[in-house]
């Protein structure tokens, strides 16, 4: 395992690169937060650190080089006190979890795998709980991210933000930060004194209106009013998604997905999605809709929530002493930064290249196994135990993911303290 | 718009009412106000009467200096009786107080006192109304009913849309808050002459107001303490520190292990570091929490709401956010770690 050692001393001998020349803005009121390391993949955590001054955080990340960096989401009167009943809650900023790990993509079967640590039982996609041989819950899983899967949440970041955070919640842009998370997602702060105070149970509120949970689509006994296109809020997006759903596919195709038998009353439900769609295009305010159509309306409804609502982590955002990773830090697990991305610039990030810390030099590894990634702008992979020649980031990515050590030679060069 | 005497008198929420107590008290000054003939103290005792008896307050038209005076010599009086029971019951009739007035004025002045009062921003634009939707989310939260939930809101700009009607009822409930958070906080000392008014008052409460039967027989016979919910765990710490627990807090702790199977003689053993540990008295107090003396009563843990208003929930993960009763809790996470 020496050469396990090695490379994670190869790592660590970047970041401290990287952090003699790093220059991270502090988070707002930085010195009532907490702020938390890893300094090794197997160590501890070191918590309960607050800054007084923010040079002392450089001092810090150039002396003991973490591999993770965390600070609070929450500001307290003591951060440094290391009962968290000590702290004095004051309050806490808004965040938002988004995660390729919880989002669907079809790519997850092209470029993940798994593993049971007990029986070496194996496949591609998405882990499963327990391991469907010898039913094991030791899985080891493998989880990349490719374009497709980071399109897919950069698609949900831009819903949530401008859709739910500033249509209907009224935030201004300036109070929105948007993060990547140094791994698969991203991450959305919003720093407003609106929502500071807000407790678990109000922020669980917020996560609930994000996601469509516990939307009611009919009241009991009530007619079923129908909203207008334009309409603000959940009503308006449901009528656009129910909208779009008709819109874009053909009869036969809804009363799929509205699970009816096939060729059972097709011709009627025809008439009735004609009808709501003609009304929908017409209606200027809400109108009342009556006898079976409700059905229909009622089952399309509901697929149009799931189209609708944002898909974000509810424990992050109703944690309100939650570490999160602090902006212009390097991941750990990837060696890329955890970096700030300004709204206009979400359709053309790409963390395989705007996050990548180490630019120079080209180094050589023992890849065990990476599929096919586009990384600086240029396709590697796939590769299975073999040694090549890649872009040092692309190297520490590898290797901090734990899917290649450094090679014999290249020890060999670093003995001699080449780099 | 100007709020007149007897808006102080019908709202004791706004900011009129208050300057009204202040002038009055140096006026009159506090030893005629709690003398044992003054009309404030004879009120302030009907007031809570009225709340027992009959779960809503009424207002005193006779004299609204009076009224309006009563208000924080009744909430004084109801900390004294230190009774948590009477203190929710009071609240609650106040709060229905409030509402069945609210509900008659003109939106605009509803809008006014919303924001006099509570500091809230409510917009009123042609037949429309909306309220800001952190100060409509502190307030619904409390609402079990899935009407209040935001998500089935009409959310526009950071604004809610309510009715009149949503709005009357969100500023009553944030009012019996207020009484309940002032009630807790405060921390002045009974004024001397006032003890026997007390004691007659304590007697008549307990009288009126029975402990809550057990409602729901629970059928936990497993303790599992890797099961208990956040509260009664710190609870147990701090008894096991020899902190001086309040009553509350002795209560809970005592009625929850008991409804999950723990026997009296068993519980005695978490209150004996405390400091004023009185080996009789504690378990004879214990007993009859178990119904094992006396009326016979089983006595019920408080629920997360009443906790949260003694300041005893922690409220710190994931099964807290699902549930309302420390008892979810416990037969929850029971369930969940016989599933693993
Ligand atoms: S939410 Fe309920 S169960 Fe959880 S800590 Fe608070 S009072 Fe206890
Ligand atoms: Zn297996
Ligand atoms: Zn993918």
């Amino acid at each position: 395992m020496r050469s396990f050692q090695e490379s994670e001393d190869f790592v660590k001998r970047l970041f401290k690169s990287y952090y003699l020349k790093w220059r991270g803005d502090p988070p707002r009121e930085y010195h009532k937060r907490e702020y938390a390391f890893m300094l090794s993949r197997k160590g501890e955590m070191i918590r309960h650190i607050s800054f007084e001054n923010w040079n002392e955080m450089k001092e810090f990340l150039v002396k003991n080089v973490p591999l993770h960096v965390f600070y609070s989401s929450a500001y307290y009167l003591q951060p440094s006190a290391p009962e968290m009943e000590a702290k004095d809650w004051i309050g806490a900023d808004l965040v938002f979890d988004i995660d390729v790990d919880h989002l669907y993509t079809s790519c997850k079967e092209d470029h993940d795998n798994w593993m049971c640590l007990d029986c070496n039982f194996n496949g591609k996609g998405v882990a499963p709980e327990e391991c469907p041989s010898c039913s094991s819950k030791k899985i080891e899983s493998k989880a990349w991210f490719c374009e497709k899967c980071i399109d897919v949440a950069k698609e949900e970041v831009i819903k949530l933000v401008e859709d739910f955070l500033i249509k209907d919640f009224g935030f201004s842009p300036s109070e929105i930060e948007i993060v990547f998370s140094g791994r698969r997602g991203f991450h959305v702060h919003v720093e407003s004194d609106i929502v500071r105070e807000l407790d678990q149970r109000a922020r669980r509120e917020i996560v609930d209106y994000v996601k469509g949970t516990g939307l009611v689509l009919r009241e009991k006994k009530k007619k079923l009013l129908i909203p207008p296109l334009n309409a603000q809020g959940w009503p308006g997006r449901i009528a656009r998604g129910v909208y779009e759903i008709i819109n874009s596919r053909s009869t036969h195709d809804v009363a799929k997905l509205l699970c009816l038998k096939k060729g059972k009353g097709i011709t009627e439900i025809e008439g009735q999605l004609k009808k709501i769609l003609s009304k929908l295009e017409g209606a200027e305010g809400y109108w009342m809709l009556e006898g079976e159509a409700c059905k229909v309306w009622l089952k399309i409804a509901e697929k149009a929530v799931l189209n609708m609502r944002c898909e974000v982590d509810e424990r992050v955002t109703t944690d309100i002493k939650r570490l999160i990773r602090l902006p212009e830090t390097l991941h750990g697990n990837t060696g890329l930064i955890v970096s700030k991305i300004k709204m206009k610039d979400l359709e053309t990030f790409d963390p395989y290249v705007h996050a990548v810390a180490f630019r120079k030099d080209e180094v050589k590894v023992k890849i065990v196994s990476m599929p096919k990634i586009k990384f600086l702008g240029q396709e590697w992979g796939p590769y299975r135990d073999t040694i090549v020649e890649v872009p040092l980031g692309l190297a520490v990515y590898l290797i901090c993911s734990g899917n290649a050590i450094i090679s014999d030679e290249e020890r060999r060069h670093h003995a001699k303290g080449d780099i | 718009m100007i709020l007149s005497k007897l808006d102080a008198a019908k709202y004791p929420f706004t900011s009129l009412a208050a300057k009204i107590v202040e002038k009055l008290e140096t006026e009159l000054g506090v030893d005629s106000i709690l003398s044992p003939n003054s009309e404030v103290l004879r009120r302030s005792i009907e007031r809570i009467r009225e709340a027992i008896y009959s779960g809503v307050t009424s207002i005193y038209m006779k004299d609204l200096d009076v009224e309006v005076l009563s208000h924080p010599l009744s909430l004084f009086l109801v900390k004294a009786v230190n009774n948590p029971k009477l203190l929710n019951v009071y609240a609650e009739a106040e709060k229905n107080r409030v509402f069945v007035n609210i509900i008659n004025e003109d939106v605009n002045k509803i809008a006014l006192l919303a924001n006099d009062g509570f500091n809230w921003h409510v917009k009123v634009e042609k037949e429309r109304i909306f309220l800001r939707f952190d100060e409509y989310l502190k307030v619904s939260v409390n609402m079990m009913d899935s009407y209040w939930k935001l998500v089935n809101r009409k959310l526009e700009e950071g604004y809610v849309e309510v009715t009149k009607r949503d709005l009357c009822r969100l500023i009553a409930e944030a009012y019996r808050g207020k009484i309940i958070e002032v009630v807790m906080r405060s921390k002045e000392n009974i004024h001397g002459g006032l003890n026997a008014v007390i004691e007659e008052l304590s007697k008549e409460v307990k009288a009126i107001l029975p402990p809550t039967k057990i409602q729901e027989s629970v059928a936990l016979n497993e303790y599992n303490p890797s099961a208990l919910p956040p509260c009664i765990l710190k609870l147990m710490s701090e008894a096991d520190e020899g902190k001086n627990l309040p009553h509350m807090a002795r209560f809970t702790l005592a009625t929850f292990l008991i409804s999950i199977g723990k026997r009296p003689e068993e519980v005695i053993d978490i209150f004996r570091r405390l400091p004023d540990f009185d080996e009789n008295k504690t378990l004879y107090h214990l007993r009859h929490i178990a119904g094992e003396i006396g009326s016979r009563t089983k006595y019920m843990p408080p629920s997360c709401a009443t906790l949260r208003t003694f300041n005893l929930c922690p409220s710190s993960d994931e099964i807290c956010l699902k549930i309302r009763h420390p008892l979810s809790y416990y037969n929850y996470k029971l369930r969940l770690l016989r599933k693993k």
